[in-house]
Parts: structure tokens; C-alpha cells; sequence
């Protein structure tokens, strides 16, 4: 009753183009960029920004990423940590060695040695798919692994390994406190979700998503597999790069290898598998999803022990959380296994005829 | 499906009023609060348990001695699992709570690092018991910072000290191989300027052999050892 188009013709290519072509669409999506932008940091606490929205954002950009790569172009990779690393320590390298140098400018330049390794580890992709894939693209998380613990000149011949990034400020503003954070990562978010999101609508996202659902059939209609592959590739890493930049500079300050371990990888695999494959409201759900989960399940299980007379150590909590994740992303892949976004448009779907029912 | 409804409905609405309520008054009684960043999972819990058990229980004792000075120390746990991020979300949950942290003990050598960052914006002391970053002993620079009980820079060069008694004297150690089997972490990585300086001031051969992280795969770093053939091998780990 309220979300039908009727009524709205559009009268140009260029109307009929955009991308929320239903009047209701655009207007909730505008008064939700406004209640981003200027009603959560007036309502939010210091702790819901540093620790919730600010890592949820970044998250949520490294998802975009991945699901590039993973959800439109199908080619599994559990290299992702490996990429924000990179993006991090190039990012780093640049801010540290030339003097002068914008955050920005020093982020971007993260995202293309992202892009450079991405495209490097991703030319095995040429010649294996799937699981295969997935093992070659492991060996770029643990060769990055090395190549930061070894290689002194990437950590500036730090002597504990472990570096460390402060006064960082963009067009003179400093951004230190909790809400110059988050207006810059969602500034960055918004930005990189519109132009991954115009790419995705176009002919190289047709190609990518040609290339999943059948790369020889694409191949003998012309899409060349190699360009196709490796863009995916370079795109991805340049996002996820730069979220690991972001990620690097604004949560953390100061990291070490491990931070971009592994299970970085694991994480934002199943961000993208839970929160659905190829689309890209399917990152941020699955980003918020996983970013939120562990935290509210730290502050609810000992609640809800307490009710049952029971006292759950803090391991015992962290424990649960762990096999409640476990639980809820096998459940999430029999129900649901195209993902919380197939919800998110089923729900749309029914809004479509809502209050009648058929 | 209704009563299962009933139950959901209750159980949200428990939980919402119970963080409510969970904000009561320490106001009356002279508190302090300590947050407790402990790590009892993840690969060093060996370590991280038993350590945990004995903070908790010390500062229970103090309590139920009187406090210091009358002042009761009140504290929460949080587990961190030796990951730098979950302990910096931790500082940040805890940092704030029941009237401000009087001090914070990160507890892990990638933590102190992060937090150490934060702590002058934040005015919270970082209290770092014999581990931590060993530049912060120089308080001119790190103002936030307190290592108590030296840092790794003192322990490791303890350890030389011990070799050289044995050996009777710190000349004796001209020649000697000392191999140091390390941890692949900022942590384990701490004493390796002390010692390099050591091994030029004396003319003994430092060989450093890392550890890949967590530190449970150690076979390589082992047979690297057996070959070098050093006179002391000085190890250090953490619960591995």
C-alpha cells in the first residue's frame, strides 16, 4: 500500500537508470543518511562510536570488498586479511616516509599496493577455481604474514615490530575525537559503496557476474576471463586495502602483524557468506551482524545466566560465543543460504502488497 | 509458537531493564574501579587463567582486609584473548564505567602498545607489571605510562647477568654463542636491542631465532638450535 510505484513513470534513460528508481526507496535512503550523519553522533555514547559504529564501518567497507570479489565474480579467496594488511602497511609507509603527506592521498596510495598484490595473487585464479582458489589465495594471507614480521623495511626497522600512527588530519581537521572518526569512515564508505555499487550495475559488473555463473560460456560469448578475473582482483583489493588502511590508522592507532591475521580472512568470508553473495546491502548486514554479535553476547550471557542463579566466567562467555556464532551461521546457511539480504528483499517483496495479502 | 513468543518477549525485556539497573549507585561507598583485562582463551591461557585467578583474588583479599586505606576496589573482567582489538574494545567498554578506571593493566604487549596511545586523551594511567613497552620507563616522554617491577629490557638483562656469573665475568663471555629462541610478537621481540648492545659491548655471538606465533609449532626454530650448537639458549615465551 505504501511501497508501490505507482504512479512513477520516468520519462528519461537517465530516471529510469538510477539506482532506487522507487520514489519510497530514495526517500528512506535519504532520511537514513541523515540520521547517520547527524543524528547518531548527537545520540550515541563515546563507547557505541569507538567500539560498535566505527569498526562496524570499516568492517562493512572490507565486506564490500570482498563480496566483489567473492559474491559478483565468484572466486573464493581467504586472502582478505592479507589485502587489509597491505593496505595498511602501504598506507603507513607512504604517511610515515614522505613528509607531508595527506592522510588521503596516503590511504589511496594503500588501496593500489593493495590492488598490486591483489593482482599478483590473484593470477592463480587463471588457472584454478574454488576450493583450489581458496588455497592459493590462503597463501597470500600467510606469505603477508611474513613479509611483515620479516621484512624490517615495511615496519620502518621498528624494533618490537610494532608501529604506531598519530595526528592524523584531513583538510586541516584534526581527526581525533570519536565523532571526526566516524564522519570520515563514513564519508569513505559512502563514497566507495556508490562507485562499487555504479560498477556492479555495469558492463564489467555483468562480466563479473557472467564469469560466476558460467566462465566457458562467457568466454565463447567474448568476455575475455583474464580481464575479467583480474579486475575483480585489483577492484576488490583496492577497497579492502583500503579499509584495512582505515582500520589500521583510525581503530587501532597502533598494530602489529597479527592484527591482520587469519581469522580476519575467516571473518570477512563469512560476513559475506551470511550476510548474502553479490549484492551489496549483503556486506553491511553481514558486517553488522558479525562486528555486533560477539559484543552483545558479551553483555547479555551474563545476564542471562544470572538468572538461572548461574555465574559465567568471562572465558565461559567467550566460549559460548564462539559455538553461539558457530550455531547461528550453520542455521543461517540451511534457512537462508542466499543470505540475510534475500531476506531483506523478500521482506521488500511483501512490503510491495502489504496490508493485503494475496 | 505463542508461548514461545511470551518467552522471547519476556526475555528481551529482562535484559533491556536489567542493563538499566546494572547502573546503580557505587556512588555512596569510596570506590575505586579497576577494569581487568584478562585473557583466560586463545593460545596463551596456560598462562592467562591462572594469572587472572590470582588478580582477582588478590584484589578480593585487599577488600576484605579493609581496602586500601578504607577505599574498596571494585573491578570487572574482560576477555580479551590476547587480541589487540577485542582488548582495545575492552578498555573502551571499561574505561568509563562506575565513575572512570583509576588505572588500566593491559596485559599484553599489543595492547599496551594501542592503549598506550589512548591513555593521555583519556587521563587513565597504564600500569605495566614487568612486561610492556620498555621504551615507557622514560616518563619524560611516556607520561601515562608506569612499568613497575622493570620492564623486559631489565629482565633480559638480568638473564645475560646470570650467564655471565656463570661464566665468572663479563669477560668471559668474549666468544660465547647465546642463542635467543623468541616469540614472533612485539612481545617477544622486546629484549632484542638490549641484547644486541650487550653482545657489542662483550663480543659474544647473539643468534636470534624467532617462533612463528601463537609459539605451538616450534620444531623448525629447534633443529635451527641443534645445528647452531650455542652455548646458552635463552627462550622466550609465553605459555608455549
Amino acid at each position: 500500500m505504501i511501497y508501490r510505484e505507482n504512479g512513477q513513470f520516468k520519462t528519461t534513460y537517465r530516471a529510469d537508470q538510477q539506482i532506487f528508481p522507487i520514489l519510497q526507496d530514495r526517500v528512506v535512503i535519504g532520511l537514513f543518511l541523515v540520521f547517520a550523519f547527524a543524528a547518531v553522533p548527537l545520540l550515541a555514547s563515546d563507547y557505541l562510536f569507538r567500539a560498535i559504529l566505527i569498526p562496524f564501518l570499516i568492517i562493512s567497507l572490507a565486506a564490500l570488498g570482498v563480496n566483489i570479489l567473492v559474491g559478483y565474480c565468484g572466486q573464493i579467496s581467504l586472502g582478505s586479511g592479507a589485502f587489509m594488511a597491505v593496505g595498511a602497511y602501504g598506507a603507513y609507509n607512504f604517511f610515515v616516509r614522505i613528509p607531508g603527506m595527506p592522510l588521503i592521498p596516503a590511504l589511496i596510495l594503500g588501496g593500489l599496493c593493495a590492488t598490486v598484490f591483489g593482482i599478483f595473487f590473484g593470477l592463480p585464479s587463471l588457472r584454478v577455481k574454488g576450493l583450489y582458489l581458496a588455497v592459493a589465495t590462503l597463501a597470500a594471507q600467510f606469505f603477508a604474514d611474513w613479509m611483515f614480521l620479516r621484512i624490517k623495511w615495511f615496519t620502518n626497522d621498528s624494533p618490537s615490530g610494532s608501529v604506531s600512527v598519530s595526528n592524523l588530519q584531513v583538510f586541516g581537521l584534526p581527526i581525533d575525537s570519536a565523532h571526526s572518526k566516524y564522519w570520515l569512515c563514513l564519508s569513505i564508505l559512502l563514497v566507495a559503496s556508490l562507485l562499487a555499487k555504479n560498477l556492479v550495475r555495469g558492463a564489467i559488473g555483468r562480466e563479473w557476474m557472467a564469469i560466476r555463473d558460467m566462465d566457458v560460456a562467457a568466454a565463447v560469448i567474448g568476455i575475455r576471463p583474464m580481464y575479467a578475473k583480474l579486475s575483480a582482483f585489483a577492484v576488490s583489493s583496492f577497497i579492502i586495502g583500503l579499509s584495512g588502511g582505515l582500520w589500521a590508522f583510525v581503530y587501532l592507532g597502533a598494530w602489529e602483524p597479527a592484527a591482520f591475521s587469519v581469522d580476519q580472512s575467516f571473518r570477512l568470508l563469512f560476513m559475506v557468506i551470511i550476510g548474502g553473495l553479490g549484492s551489496i546491502l549483503g556486506g553491511f548486514l553481514g558486517a553488522a551482524f558479525i562486528t555486533i554479535l560477539p559484543i552483545a553476547l558479551s553483555q547479555i550471557l551474563p545476564v542471562a545466566a544470572g538468572w538461572f542463579g548461574l555465574n559465567i566466567s568471562t572465558a565461559g562467555v567467550s566460549h559460548a560465543e564462539l559455538m553461539i556464532f558457530g550455531g547461528l551461521i550453520v542455521w543461517f546457511l540451511i534457512v537462508e543460504p542466499h543470505g540475510l539480504a534475500r531476506l531483506w528483499s523478500i521482506g521488500k517483496q511483501k512490503l510491495r502488497l502489504w496490508p493485503f495479502p494475496h | 509458537m505463542k508461548v514461545r513468543n511470551v518467552i522471547l518477549a519476556v526475555a528481551a525485556v529482562a535484559v533491556a531493564s536489567s542493563s538499566l539497573l546494572a547502573t546503580s549507585a557505587f556512588a555512596q561507598a569510596k570506590e575505586q574501579f579497576v577494569p581487568v583485562l584478562s585473557y583466560r582463551t586463545g593460545a596463551y591461557a596456560p598462562n592467562g587463567v591462572p594469572w587472572a585467578n590470582g588478580y582477582v583474588d588478590y584484589l578480593k583479599l585487599v577488600n576484605a582486609r579493609g581496602g586500601i586505606n578504607g577505599v574498596k576496589i571494585s573491578f570487572e573482567e574482560c576477555e580479551t584473548g590476547y587480541d589487540t582489538a577485542r582488548s582495545v574494545e575492552c578498555y573502551e567498554r571499561l574505561k568509563d564505567k562506575n565513575g572512570g578506571a583509576s588505572f588500566v593493566q593491559p596485559l599484553s604487549t599489543g595492547a599496551t602498545f594501542a592503549i598506550t596511545e589512548k591513555a593521555p586523551t583519556d587521563k587513565i594511567p597504564v600500569v605495566t607489571v614487568g612486561y610492556g613497552r620498555s621504551e615507557s620507563a622514560d616518563g619524560s616522554i611516556f607520561k601515562w605510562n608506569f612499568p613497575i617491577a622493570g620492564t623486559y629490557w631489565v629482565a633480559a638483562d638480568t638473564i645475560l647477568q646470570a650467564i655471565s656469573k656463570k661464566e665468572g665475568g663479563w669477560d668471559k663471555l668474549k666468544g660465547k654463542k647465546i642463542a635467543l629462541v623468541y616469540h614472533d610478537s612485539p612481545f617477544g621481540k622486546e629484549p632484542i636491542p638490549l641484547m644486541q648492545e650487550r653482545s657489542k659491548m662483550h663480543g659474544f655471538d647473539l643468534q636470534l631465532l624467532p617462533v612463528t606465533a601463537p609459539g605451538v609449532e616450534q620444531k623448525a626454530t629447534w633443529l635451527q638450535v641443534r645445528q647452531a650448537k650455542p652455548d646458552y639458549v635463552v627462550l622466550w615465551g609465553w605459555a608455549s
